[in-house]
């Protein structure tokens, strides 16, 4: 084993990632998790987190060393025990007096660009590769503008603003991403990004014109059929179908626009990362196949009640990871970490539980 | 010599904070735990109980940090469990995750308690929850609702005072017989507009009455009167503070499980919980129709006057729906027939 990467033999090639977990050791991991979270109550669920983490972390393999997840139970217990008394007493306020809530929700969209920053910075001190941890050193602004007012804009948008959105997301994320004293940089060409959002785009308009075409034809069914009968059962249920048609339609049509979108922007702005200015990342993940893997998980997770969600997350991890690669550019040499604590898990326990989740 | 130790594990050893590896070995000698590289040379040694060594997950590469900081990092997990088991420590954990027949009763106990906190944990804390939660909250929520809908949908009745009052008459002797009494429940007139010919209940007792139902009733002043005594059950039974606290405790279950579930199918998980609200709503529904019947036979009424109700909406609103798993109310028809079947229970008793 050389403590070095060497450059020699295999210059400039590329050397993917490897994902070395399996379905059914992580079975074990996760019933084992799923078992004890219920019954301690959730109070396990923090230490299930940790377990799940190293699990995962531990078995993505990047030039022969493995990444490993440092956080402990307790710093997630500690962060998710704030946030649940934060939860409660802006419940109990809000029952005491409505403007209570409204003070509670301006406090909490004050705070969130510094819980983002929080959460980032926490996630990358926790995580390490060969010994060295990453860092995170993003501002508060940073997040405001980037995360916040940029998702923002994305939505008002219609999504047609988007691109900018994943492009200043992206470039705070990734610029003040540090492995040890080695900075990432990242710069996502716009066009490129407009190029990921076509075929997302053209399957939105697609799928608006068919669910309106069905719609156009449930109401001819209606207005065919006898007015004087309007109420009988199998109009009552085309109209209640025809609304779960239009809701669910919608749903499922941004959801499979979004998986398309969000491959696609993983491998432009992952293939467009450098370390330490010389080192390239790249990612090839097919766009369709990784619909295909995340849509299939989901059915196949429901349709065995829970119980190959085991299998799903590591079809997932796998695919990603191994259309992960990087090329060595020279040497690495020897990377040191800069600090030593990691502070406490408040912000990202508040992520994880809003259902923003940064991975990275 | 430094290896005259025994050799626990091969791997790698890294200096504190840096990244620089050197191929190593792991000794135990003298009650302390030394790292050595290929040539014999000490590269960390400790007490043995001052180095750690992290947790067993599953087959990843096993560390053990010395005070330092320094790191000795294998693979060779099996070597170190035997270590540490001779030490008296080992993870407990990670022998429960083994792929061992044992996983598969887990797996059936992770189904049942799933299943058997859904049907009686989550019902026992409901209960509870509505036990401790002071009469001021539910008037709160009600009048924070009437408010909006006054302000929205409603509008003041243009119902006559007389007929205004005969119906409010009815509705004490109704109420007369209700938990609290009738001054716990207060009827209140209002144009339905969008709403159309509805009668629905607060939390807190006050009951709203549109003038659109009470023209479709034509003069049935019973049958009024048996739609207000369901409301009233609702209110007895405190069904939407329940039905509050139910969906507040499904979206509850799926956060306590949600790092292991993934998250679409947490969204279809949350979106189940609503349609399964729906079927705990039917049965409200049904609860509310048989508190009516006893009301009325104890105020000296026709018992079966909110049938007439429901005949009214087939007929004249050509409302023949089936239950269905969309649907909050139970199907008409078979409301109908419920509310008979009780009936000639009472009569029985």
């Amino acid at each position: 084993m050389d403590n070095r990467v060497s450059a020699g033999a295999a210059a400039n090639a590329f050397e993917r990632a490897r994902f070395t977990g399996t379905a059914s050791e992580y079975f074990g991991i996760w019933i084992v998790n799923v078992l004890l979270t219920i019954v301690t109550l959730g109070i396990y669920s923090a230490w299930a987190k940790v377990r799940r983490n190293r699990y995962f972390y531990g078995n993505t393999v990047l030039l022969g060393r493995s990444f490993e997840y440092h956080a402990t139970g307790m710093q997630i217990f500690i962060g998710r025990l704030i946030v649940v008394a934060f939860v409660i007493v802006a419940n109990i306020l809000a029952v005491i007096h409505p403007l209570f809530s409204l003070v509670t929700t301006v406090l909490i969209l004050i705070a969130l660009p510094w819980l983002i920053v929080r959460g980032l910075r926490f996630n990358a001190r926790v995580t390490s590769y060969r010994n060295v941890r990453f860092d995170f050193t993003g501002s508060a602004g940073g997040a405001f503008v980037s995360v916040m007012l940029g998702s923002l804009v994305a939505v008002l948008s219609l999504g047609l603003l988007a691109p900018f959105a994943s492009r200043w997301l992206n470039r705070y994320i990734f610029n003040n991403l540090r492995y040890g004293n080695r900075p990432f940089d990242t710069d996502p060409k716009l066009g490129a990004l407009y190029g990921a959002l076509v075929i997302p785009a053209v399957m939105v308009v697609l799928g608006a014109v068919v669910l309106s075409a069905l719609i156009a034809i449930i109401v001819v069914g209606i207005q065919a059929s006898d007015a004087s009968s309007v109420e009988s059962d199998p109009l009552i249920f085309m109209v209640v179908s025809g609304m779960y048609l239009v809701v669910f339609g919608l749903i499922i049509i941004y959801g499979l626009a979004g998986l398309i979108y969000r491959a696609a922007v993983h491998n432009i702005v992952w293939s467009s990362t450098r370390i330490d200015g010389r080192h390239v990342l790249r990612s090839d993940l097919s766009r369709a196949r990784y619909a295909w893997i995340a849509i299939s998980n989901v059915v196949v997770t429901v349709l065995t009640l829970g119980l190959m969600r085991p299998w799903a997350a590591v079809r997932l991890a796998r695919y990603v990871t191994e259309h992960t690669a990087i090329r060595i550019e020279g040497e690495i040499g020897e990377v040191f970490t800069q600090f030593e604590a990691s502070g406490t898990a408040v912000g990202s326990e508040y992520m994880s539980m809003e259902g923003l989740d940064f991975g990275f | 010599m430094v290896s005259d130790g025994e050799t626990i594990a091969t791997g790698e050893w890294y200096p504190p904070h840096s990244s620089a590896a050197v191929p190593a070995r792991l000794l135990s000698r003298g009650g302390r735990l030394i790292a050595v590289t290929a040539e014999d040379a000490a590269l960390s040694d400790g007490a043995i109980g001052k180095v750690s060594f992290t947790a067993r997950v599953g087959s990843i590469p096993r560390r053990a940090v010395f005070t330092d900081g320094s790191v000795f990092e294998s693979a060779d997990n099996d070597a170190i469990d035997a270590f540490l088991r001779a030490g008296g420590k080992s993870g407990w954990v990670h022998r429960l995750e083994e792929f061992h027949p044992r996983i598969f009763v887990f797996a059936v106990a992770v189904v049942l308690l799933a299943v058997g906190i859904y049907r009686y944990a989550l019902p026992a804390l409901v209960e509870v929850a509505i036990f401790v939660t002071p009469p001021v909250v539910s008037e709160m929520m009600s009048y924070g609702a009437l408010n909006t809908l006054d302000t929205t949908a409603l509008s003041p009745s243009h119902i006559k005072e007389i007929r205004q009052a005969e119906i409010a008459d009815r509705f004490r002797k109704v109420a007369a017989n209700a938990e609290g009494g009738a001054d716990r429940y207060v009827l209140n007139f209002r144009n339905g507009g969008l709403i159309g010919p509805n009668a629905f209940a607060l939390p807190d007792g006050n009951i709203v009455l549109t003038d659109q139902l009470i023209e479709l009733a034509g003069g049935d002043d019973e049958m009024i009167t048996g739609v207000l005594a369901h409301e009233i059950g609702h209110v007895e039974y405190k069904h939407s503070l329940r039905q509050l606290y139910r969906a507040a405790g499904v979206a509850g279950l799926v956060m306590l499980i949600a790092g292991d579930i993934g998250s679409g199918v947490e969204d279809i998980l949350t979106q189940g919980g609503g349609l399964l609200a729906l079927s705990y709503s039917r049965g409200a529904e049904a609860e509310a129709d048989r508190r009516s019947v006893e009301l009325m036979r104890k105020a000296g009424m026709d018992p079966v006057a909110i049938a007439r109700f429901f005949d009214l909406l087939e007929t004249k609103l050509g409302d023949h729906s089936r239950t269905s798993m969309l649907s909050t109310h139970p199907g008409t028809p078979e409301r109908k027939q419920a509310i008979l079947d009780y009936v000639e229970i009472l009569k029985r008793d």
